[in-house]
């Protein structure tokens, strides 16, 4: 078997990283507030997210960029590590719904081995497509060769 | 919102990676490897945040409140059982179109006050 590992050589402009999907469980959302510390009602309360304008409880924005990051170091392993990530948060994420995250790299720089990647999470909804997160940005950079 | 606030710096707090925490926040995102995840910094962040949302001085209606962005730097990984120190400041407050916009700068440094991880929060208070 050829060995498989993900090289800064091997990248070019336009690369698409593996996606990841994953479901939101109302359970997962719970878990995700004790781990956070952000016990903000309106993902634990239906009654507070209705009162706020929303049909019920939404995940934390930073859940949805947490699975996000996990799609990227799945996929950098422990060959380059994440630099930076900056998101902003566009649609809500609900209870039940798959998540989608993406990434594209949209820029190279050999000298700092580094790789600038536009990223994103998007949901299908009734046939629509929504973006909880759009127009991300990473910053990977990767070891000496 | 108080837009005199704004430069406001809040008490330093410490933060342990505690493995069980890191566990807990693992299972949250379906991280399988034995690895404190990079974004394991929202932990830290909200051992102060809540403290500028909620401060009275402030004067923030937490019903009309949404995260707007959120962007980290990482200088380093985690390590598991490190202590940290917290530090968080508003860097901004700006009024438009009748929403206010509230960001939030916090950085978690290690006992040689090397910077560890840059968080910059923006929170958005809609129009009443």
């Amino acid at each position: 078997m050829p060995e498989l590992r993900l090289r800064f050589e091997d990248l070019f402009v336009g690369y698409e990283i593996p996606g990841r999907a994953t479901v939101i469980l109302r359970q997962q959302i719970k878990i995700y507030a004790d781990a956070s510390g952000d016990q903000n009602p309106l993902h634990q309360d239906d009654d507070f997210a209705r009162a706020v304008g929303f049909p019920s409880i939404i995940a934390h924005g930073m859940l949805t960029m947490g699975e996000l990051a996990e799609c990227l170091t799945d996929w950098l392993g422990d060959l380059a590590a994440l630099l930076r990530l900056k998101v902003q948060f566009r649609a809500p994420v609900f209870v039940d719904d798959w998540i989608v995250a993406e990434g594209r790299v949209k820029s190279l720089d050999p000298k700092a081995r580094t790789a600038v990647l536009d990223v994103w999470v998007s949901v299908e909804r009734d046939g629509t497509t929504e973006y909880p997160i759009r127009k991300g940005e990473a910053v990977v950079g990767f070891a000496d060769p | 919102m108080n837009v005199a606030l704004e430069g406001k710096v809040y008490p330093d707090t410490t933060f342990t990676v505690e493995p069980e925490r890191v566990k807990l926040f693992r299972a949250a995102i379906g991280e399988q490897r034995e690895i404190v995840p990079p974004t394991f910094a929202t932990a830290a962040e909200f051992a102060v945040l809540p403290l500028i949302v909620g401060d009275p001085e402030l004067g923030l209606d937490f019903t009309r409140v949404v995260h707007a962005e959120q962007e980290y730097e990482w200088r380093r990984p985690f390590r598991m059982g490190e202590a940290l120190t917290v530090r968080s400041r508003i860097a901004s407050i700006r009024q438009k179109a009748g929403n206010g916009f509230l960001t939030i700068h916090t950085e978690l440094l290690d006992p040689e006050g090397e910077l560890v991880v840059l968080a910059r929060a923006t929170m958005i208070e809609r129009g009443a």
